[in-house]
C-alpha cells in the first residue's frame, strides 16, 4: 500500500491505496464519491472526468498514486454550499442532461474549459466536449448550457438563456 | 401537521403544456444521483463473467480449482453447475413460426453456456470473490478447452446449405418467419404497374449503447429470505418474472426488483439478461450481496444488439405516381440465440408501420429471422419502425427520381387523408388520427423547401455538394400493452406520492407526470412525488415502445381524478356536507356557497392511517401513430468525401404536449442517434473468425459533441389521439425513425446531382466519408447486400 496525500473537493486528506489502484475506484470506493461515473474504463466517454489540478482528466485512466498530492474537484465538490454552480444551473435550465449519467463528466470538463476559456465560441464547446460522450441529448443543449454558463460565469446578459423558462 | 401552501404561487405554471425544469435534475447535476454502480452493500461481494473468445465453440471442459484457490475468491460457477442446480434456459421464439409451419426455434439459452458457446463474448463462467480485482484475476485463472467449430456471421451465408448449424432444430438456422399481407395481389399491382422501383437496403447492426453500462447487485434478505435484486432495467416486473422462471424454487412473492437511476436505455436494458439471473442465483448461493457491473467491452459483446436486417424492397406504381403495392423480402440477423424480442421486432412490429402514412392497398412483406454466431438481437430505440419505414421512404424517393416529381409531392400524392380516419392498414392495424399534409406542409415552410436552390447553389461556390432529403412517416407505439395500475397517496406531510410500474430511465417521465397531477390537484409540482421501480409496490410492463405517457400517464390522470372524487367524500364527512357540495380547488376542499373547508392534506392527516389511499387501474384504448415530416440538408465535400449535416428541420405531431422542454430533448437527441446510424455506427463482425472489431467507443463510432449545428423542432398539438383520454402518442421513438432515412436521402440526392443519377441509390449506411469518397471520385459502390435466398 502507498500513502496519498490529496485535496479532494477543498478536504484536504490521506489515504492508502493499492500501486494498481485507479483514480476513479479510489474516489467512489474509499471516498464514497459516486458522482463520478465509470462509462468505459478506457478513457472515451468521459463520464469519469475530473478536475485534477483544475485540468479536466478521465479518472478511469489514472492511478490514484499518480494524483499525488493534487487538488481534485469532482461534481460533488462543484456547487458553494447550497449555490450551484452556473454550469449545473445551466444544464438544468437548457435540458442539458436526460439519464445524467455522461452529465458529471460534461460539467467538469465545461468548467476546466470556462476556466481557461471564459467566453467560449460554439465551435470551441464543441470542440472541449468532443471526448465525452452522451446517448440522450443529441448535444445541443449541452452546448447551449455551457453557453449560458460562460455568459452568467462572465456577468454577460442573459438574454441568451435558453430552454425552460419555469 | 400540514406542509401550508403558498397561496401567491401560481400553481397552474407547473402543469401540463409548460416548459418546466425536470424535478430529476438537482440530484443528477450533483452527483447525487442512485445509479445501480452506486450502491454498496455492507459485506459486498464482487461477480466477474469469463467470456468465450470464440464464436462458435464446443465447451469440452472447464478447470475451475486454479481459480478457487487464489485469494479472495468465493465462488466459481459453470454452466454445468447452473444446470445442476436447475436453472433453466431462457425462452425462446416459440410464438412465432418457422417457414415449415413448425414453432419458431433457437438453442437454449443458458445464463451460462454449458456445453456450447455461439457468439464471442458469451459467458462461460463466473467468479465471485470479495473484490472486483481478486475477481478479475481469478477468472483468468479458469481454464476452459475449447473445440473451435467453423462460425457464420451472416444472414445469408448461415442459410446456404452446409452452413455452420447453430441449432438443432433448425438445418437452415432459420429461426422464424412470417409472410404478411397478399402476394398474389401485389403480384398482380407489380405486373400493372406504370413504373415500379427498388432498393437493396442493409440496415446495419447497431449498438445501443446508454452510457451507463448494465450493472446488477443482488442479495437474500436476512430477515424474510427474500431475493433482492437491484438492477438497471426498463421492466423491473419482467425481470423478476425472468428470475422467477429460471431459477429453481422460487416464487413472485420471493423476489424484490429495484430499479433506481438508469442511466439511459433505449430498449437495451428490456426483458431479462443472463447475467442478472447468474448475479441473483449467487447470492442466493452464498448468502451474500453480489455485484457485477459490466465493462464497456462487455456491452458491446453481450448486450443486444439492435436492427441488423438486409432487404429488397419493392414499390409498384401508376403513371401519376401513386403506390399500387409494397413488396419487402428481408432477412434479420438476429444472431446466435433467437428470442420473441429480436424475431417479433423484424417480423411483425416493422411490418405494422410498413405503409406507414401512405395509402398503399396491398403488401408482401416476408421477413426471415436467420440464427448466426454474433450477439443476440433485441430492441433498439424504434424496433422495427425505423427498418421498415427507412425502406418506405427510400423507395418514395427512388419513386420520384423515377418519375421526375418533387419527392415531396409524391408523398403528399400517396398520402392517407383526414377523412380516411380511422384508417385500417394491410397489416389491420388501426389509426385513429393523423394529418400527414397539414404536416408535411410545415416541414416544407420550416425547412424552407423551395429555397434550397439557392443554398445548394451557395455550397457550390465553397466548394461543397448540398442534399436536401425528407421523410414523412409514423411510427407505432404502445408494447401492446395498454393497461396500467397507478396508486395514489396523499399524505399527512404535504405530498403526493404516485406509484406506477412504468419506469424512468432518463426520458424525463416523472416530470410529466407530475405535470398532469398538478392539472388535477393544483399544488405546487414540489408536492409531488413519483415512485417507481420496485416491484413490490406496483408491476406492470415497464416503459419501452414509447408506452409511458400515453398508458402511464393516461393512468395517472384517473388515478388523481379518483383521488378528488373520494377524497371529496372524506370531505363531506369531515364538514359534515353531502359530498355532492363539496368542490376543490388547489389543495383546498370547500362546502359550495360557504366559507367552510379543509386542505387536502389536512384531510389525509385526520384518516385513520393519516393518508388518503387510491389503488386504479385503467386503460388506453389502443397504440398511438405519432407522425412527422423531418427535413435534412448535407453537405458532402468531394475532397474527403466528409458529410456534414448543416440543416435539420422536423414538424411533429405527437398529439398534446405534456412537457414541452422535455419532447424536444426526445425528438432531438432521438434524431442524433438516427443520424448516427445513416453517418457513422457499425457493429462489424470478421467474416472468419466471428470476432467483433467494433469492441470499443474508439471503433464504434458514436456522435460526439462536433459537427451539429442544432435543430429547428415544431410540434402540432392540432391532432389528439382519441384512444387515451390525455391525447398525447408517444414521442421517444420519433426522432430516431425519421433522422435516418431524411439524412441518406440527403446524401443520396446530392450524389444524384453530382452527376451519378439513381445509381447513388445503392450506397449503404452508415454513409462514411470513405463510401462518399468512393462513389464520387470513382463512380463506385458496395455490391448489393441483399443475396436472394
Amino acid at each position: 500500500m502507498i500513502s496519498l496525500k490529496l485535496e479532494v473537493n477543498g478536504q484536504a486528506m490521506a489515504t492508502e491505496v493499492a500501486p494498481a489502484t485507479l483514480l476513479i475506484d479510489l474516489l467512489r470506493g474509499p471516498l464514497a464519491l459516486t458522482g463520478t461515473h465509470a462509462g468505459c474504463d478506457t478513457a472515451q466517454c468521459g463520464a469519469c472526468t475530473v478536475l485534477i489540478n483544475g485540468d479536466a482528466v478521465k479518472s478511469c485512466s489514472l492511478l490514484a498514486v499518480q494524483a499525488q498530492g493534487c487538488r481534485i474537484t469532482t461534481v460533488e465538490g462543484l456547487a458553494q454550499g447550497d449555490t450551484l454552480h452556473p454550469l449545473q444551473q445551466a444544464f438544468m435550465d437548457c435540458h442539458g442532461l436526460q439519464c445524467g449519467f455522461c452529465t458529471p463528466g460534461m460539467l467538469m470538463t465545461a468548467a476546466c474549459l470556462l476556466a481557461k476559456t471564459p467566453q467560449p465560441s460554439e465551435a470551441q464547446i464543441q470542440h472541449a466536449l468532443e471526448g465525452n460522450l452522451c446517448r440522450c441529448t443529441g448535444y445541443v443543449n449541452i452546448v447551449a448550457a455551457v453557453k449560458q454558463a460562460a455568459g452568467v460565469m462572465t456577468g454577460a446578459t442573459a438574454g441568451a438563456t435558453a430552454g425552460a423558462s419555469a | 401537521m400540514t406542509a401550508p401552501l403558498n397561496p401567491a404561487l401560481d400553481v397552474g405554471r407547473f402543469g401540463s403544456g409548460h416548459a418546466v425544469r425536470r424535478i430529476e435534475d438537482p440530484v443528477l447535476i450533483t452527483g447525487r444521483g442512485q445509479f445501480t454502480d452506486d450502491v454498496t452493500l455492507p459485506g459486498q461481494t464482487h461477480l466477474v463473467f469469463l467470456r468465450s473468445p470464440y464464436a462458435h465453440a464446443r465447451i469440452v471442459g472447464i478447470d475451475t480449482a486454479a481459480a478457487l484457490a487464489l485469494p479472495g475468491v468465493l465462488a466459481v460457477y459453470t454452466g454445468a453447475d447452473l444446470v445442476a442446480a436447475g436453472v433453466k434456459a431462457m425462452p425462446g421464439p416459440q410464438a412465432f413460426p418457422r417457414p415449415n409451419g413448425q414453432p419458431g426455434t433457437s438453442a437454449p439459452r443458458h445464463a451460462l453456456a454449458p456445453d456450447r458457446v455461439r457468439f464471442v463474448g458469451e459467458a462461460v463462467a463466473a467468479v465471485v470473490a470479495s473484490s472486483i480485482t481478486e475477481a478479475a484475476a481469478a477468472a483468468e485463472a479458469v481454464w476452459v478447452d475449447y473445440e473451435e467449430l467453423p462460425a457464420v456471421v451472416d444472414a445469408f451465408a448461415a442459410m446456404r446449405p452446409g452452413a455452420p448449424q447453430l441449432c438443432d432444430d433448425a438445418p437452415d438456422n432459420i429461426a422464424a418467419a412470417m409472410r404478411h399481407g397478399d402476394a398474389a395481389a401485389t403480384e398482380a399491382a407489380f405486373a400493372a404497374a406504370a413504373h415500379t422501383v427498388s432498393v437493396d437496403v442493409c440496415n446495419q447492426r447497431l449498438a445501443p449503447s446508454p452510457i451507463e453500462p448494465r450493472s446488477v447487485s443482488a442479495f437474500v434478505n436476512a430477515d424474510d429470505d427474500r431475493l433482492v435484486v437491484r438492477l438497471s432495467s426498463q421492466m423491473p416486473t419482467a425481470v423478476r418474472s425472468g428470475l422467477v422462471d429460471a431459477l429453481p424454487g422460487l416464487t413472485v412473492a420471493d423476489v424484490r426488483v429495484l430499479v433506481g437511476d438508469v442511466g439511459g436505455g433505449f430498449g437495451m436494458k428490456t426483458g431479462i439478461y443472463p447475467e442478472d439471473i447468474v448475479v441473483a442465483f449467487a447470492a442466493r448461493q452464498l448468502k451474500r450481496p453480489v455485484k457485477w457491473r459490466a465493462d464497456r467491452i462487455e456491452e458491446f459483446l453481450a448486450a443486444v444488439h439492435g436492427r441488423d436486417v438486409t432487404s429488397r424492397a419493392e414499390m409498384a406504381l401508376d403513371a401519376q405516381g401513386r403506390a399500387l403495392a409494397l413488396r419487402v423480402r428481408g432477412f434479420a440477423n438476429v444472431g446466435g440465440y433467437a428470442t420473441g424480442t429480436g424475431v417479433a421486432i423484424q417480423c411483425l412490429i416493422g411490418p405494422w408501420v410498413s405503409t406507414s402514412i401512405y395509402d398503399i392497398p396491398v403488401i408482401d412483406v416476408h421477413v426471415t429471422a436467420v440464427m448466426t454466431n454474433t450477439t443476440p438481437t433485441g430492441a433498439y430505440r424504434g424496433a422495427g419502425r425505423p427498418e421498415a419505414i427507412y425502406l418506405t421512404e427510400r423507395l418514395m424517393d427512388a419513386a420520384a427520381r423515377k418519375l421526375g416529381l418533387d419527392p415531396a409531392e409524391l408523398r403528399r400524392r400517396n398520402m392517407i387523408r383526414p377523412e380516411q380516419m380511422p384508417y385500417k392498414n394491410p397489416m389491420g392495424q388501426l389509426y385513429d388520427s393523423g394529418n400527414f399534409e397539414q404536416i408535411l406542409d410545415q416541414g416544407l415552410a420550416l425547412a424552407d423547401w423551395h429555397g434550397f436552390a439557392a443554398r445548394r447553389a451557395a455550397s457550390q461556390a465553397r466548394g461543397l455538394l448540398r442534399g436536401r432529403g425528407i421523410a414523412t412517416f409514423l411510427e407505432w407505439t404502445g408494447g401492446n400493452v395498454m393497461e396500467e395500475r397507478v396508486t395514489v397517496n396523499v399524505t399527512a406531510d404535504g405530498f403526493v406520492e404516485l406509484g406506477s410500474a412504468t419506469q424512468a430511465m432518463g426520458q424525463g417521465i416523472a416530470t410529466s407526470y407530475a405535470q398532469l397531477a398538478v392539472d388535477v390537484f393544483g399544488v405546487p409540482i414540489d408536492r409531488i412525488r413519483v415512485l417507481q421501480g420496485d416491484t413490490d409496490r406496483a408491476n406492470g410492463f415497464g416503459s419501452a415502445g414509447s408506452r409511458s405517457l400515453f398508458t402511464g400517464g393516461s393512468a395517472v390522470d384517473v388515478a388523481s381524478r379518483r383521488t378528488i372524487d373520494e377524497a371529496k367524500a372524506l370531505a363531506g364527512e369531515a364538514l359534515e356536507a353531502p359530498a355532492t357540495d363539496i368542490e376543490y380547488r388547489e389543495g383546498r376542499f370547500n362546502v359550495a356557497g360557504t366559507d367552510l373547508g379543509i386542505g387536502l392534506f389536512e384531510l389525509a392527516a385526520r384518516q385513520p392511517q393519516a393518508r388518503i389511499h387510491v389503488d386504479s387501474t385503467s386503460s388506453a384504448g389502443g397504440p398511438t401513430w405519432p407522425n412527422g415530416c423531418h427535413i435534412c440538408e448535407v453537405e458532402l465535400d468531394p475532397a474527403t468525401g466528409a458529410v456534414t449535416v448543416v440543416a435539420y428541420a422536423s414538424v411533429n405531431d405527437i398529439g398534446r404536449v405534456v412537457s414541452p422542454t422535455i419532447v424536444r430533448g426526445q425528438v432531438e437527441g432521438g434524431a442524433v442517434q438516427g443520424i448516427g446510424q445513416a453517418l457513422c455506427e457499425r457493429v462489424a463482425y470478421d467474416a472468419e473468425t466471428g470476432q467483433l472489431q467494433s469492441a470499443s467507443f474508439m471503433d464504434y463510432a458514436m456522435p460526439n459533441a462536433e459537427g451539429f449545428l442544432g435543430f429547428k423542432t415544431v410540434f402540432d398539438t392540432s391532432v389528439p389521439c382519441k384512444t387515451n383520454p390525455l391525447g398525447v402518442k408517444g414521442v421517444g421513438e420519433l426522432g430516431t425513425i425519421g433522422a435516418t432515412p431524411a439524412v441518406v436521402n440527403a446524401v443520396i440526392d446530392a450524389l444524384d446531382h453530382a452527376g451519378l443519377g439513381a445509381a447513388a441509390e445503392a450506397i449503404q449506411m452508415p454513409v462514411t466519408a470513405e463510401r462518399v469518397w468512393r462513389a464520387l471520385s470513382l463512380k463506385q459502390f458496395d455490391a448489393s447486400p441483399y443475396r436472394a435466398a
